[in-house]
């Protein structure tokens, strides 16, 4: 007896928060008004300044006011669609207290149990179990806030989606299903339909069709891939990451994070930091096929570093001295050596 | 004879139309879903499931919801 007296009460909870949906929507249709509105002025603006541009001769300035408008007419066109698309729709009727007690009904038929809090103003349902594609979501509880009903135009969806025996995404901890981040669920194909339902009232719909978006895998749009579910271990150091942040070391044929992989200065292969080789001349990380040994030292060096003569910077540079040095023993051989008068020979005069 | 139909397919639907007597759910289903399955698809009339011969009355509520319904990242 508490029981339906409890659900007479939520009953009437809800038709009043249906009431101020009503109001809401209207209010917002207001604004989109105002907003239409104020962009027919500024195009009427434009068009008078353009008129006046092109009678005084001002040619030029007509045809930054031709872009100008030609821009504004851009946003009037979505504007006026969005204006349009509001303004098509039905007039809302308000669900009589008995069709939403029968809604209740028909809530707990279809999952087994309503479940509600009178003073935090919240219905939940707990879905089945969900699987996709062999990974064990757990169930969810889709809980509608009923007091954020009226805010359905100006924020988020006023539901969540709660996983109960959480098994997130490896790489994002708020995506517990592949459409639902942040116990928010990304509605895609089903956006409309659930706004209708909640401006009609017709709640057992909006859950019944959130709990069909848990239960569907759309693998061209979600957050995170069931195939990237698990995430890619990073062969050097076991870190979990997304796909896209993975990189394949093409020498040792392996995936690794950022933080292990590198990418060869001459080539711009992608490889891991075990396969890279860091010049010790120029101190670059380059991959095996990229490094050369210099003919005279042997040390190994990256490509960039070794000359035409195969030569490294510092055997380079030996070997000019060498050249250097020998020139110079050339030049100082005896029958180059001039003449030096001897020793107690000839008379010079010495001034006093 | 007059029926609510909820439709919370694509842009969803939720109106009176007027159907044909002794029209059963699977005849109104194969009218208004053409080439879709009733399998793919959560039927309810007065809010309960129905058999597939089930047949219309004045005033009945009917309604379709697709079971695979697919979301999506914005």
């Amino acid at each position: 007896m508490k029981k339906f007296r409890n659900k007479i009460k939520l009953a009437n909870m809800l038709q009043e928060a249906f009431c101020k949906l009503k109001k809401a929507k209207l209010r917002h249709l207001k604004d989109k008004f105002e907003q239409f509105r104020y962009k027919c002025s500024e195009v009427a603006k434009d068009s008078h300044i353009f008129y006046t541009a092109v009678d005084k001769g001002w040619f030029g300035a007509a045809e930054k006011i031709k872009t100008r408008v030609n821009r504004n007419l851009c946003d009037f066109s979505y504007q006026l669609q969005q204006f349009k698309n509001l303004s098509d729709s039905e007039e809302i009727k308000l669900p009589k207290l008995v069709v939403i007690f029968a809604d209740l009904n028909q809530i707990e038929d279809e999952f087994g149990e309503l479940k509600f809090d009178l003073e935090e103003k919240t219905i939940s349902v707990i879905t089945d179990s969900i699987e996709l594609d062999d990974i064990a979501l757990g169930p969810f509880e889709i809980k509608l806030f009923v007091d954020q009903m009226s805010k359905l135009y100006s924020s988020n969806a006023p539901y969540k989606v709660i996983a109960l025996e959480p098994n997130p995404a490896a790489t994002d901890g708020n995506v517990t299903h592949p459409h639902v981040s942040s116990e928010q669920v990304c509605e895609g194909d089903g956006h409309i339909a659930i706004r209708v339902a909640i401006e009609q009232g017709r709640l057992c719909d909006l859950f019944t069709m959130v709990a069909n978006i848990l239960k569907t895998y759309n693998p061209d749009s979600p957050y995170v891939a069931l195939s990237d579910w698990e995430g890619i271990c990073c062969y050097d150091c076991g870190y979990t990451v997304a796909d896209d942040d993975c990189y394949y070391c093409e020498n040792c044929e392996h995936d690794y994070c950022s933080s292990c992989s590198s990418y060869c200065q001459i080539c711009e292969t992608t490889i891991c930091m075990g396969c890279s080789y860091e010049c010790p001349a120029c101190n670059q990380p380059v991959c095996s096929t990229c490094t050369a040994a210099c003919s005279e030292c042997d040390e190994i060096l990256c490509k960039d570093c070794i000359n035409e003569e195969g030569l490294c910077n510092n055997c380079q540079e030996q070997r000019e001295e060498d050249e250097d040095e020998e020139l110079k023993e050339k030049t100082t051989t005896p029958d180059t050596i001039p003449a030096v008068q001897p020793d107690s020979l000839g008379q010079t005069r010495i001034p006093a | 004879m007059r029926i609510l139909y909820i439709n919370n397919d694509g842009s969803g639907y939720a109106d009176y139309i007027n159907i044909a007597e002794n029209t059963t759910i699977d005849q109104f289903f194969a009218i208004k879903m053409q080439g879709q399955q009733e399998s793919d698809h959560l039927i309810r009339v007065n809010r309960q499931p129905v058999p597939r011969d089930y047949i219309l009355r004045d005033g009945d509520r009917v309604t379709i919801t697709p079971r695979k319904i697919e979301g999506a990242t914005y």
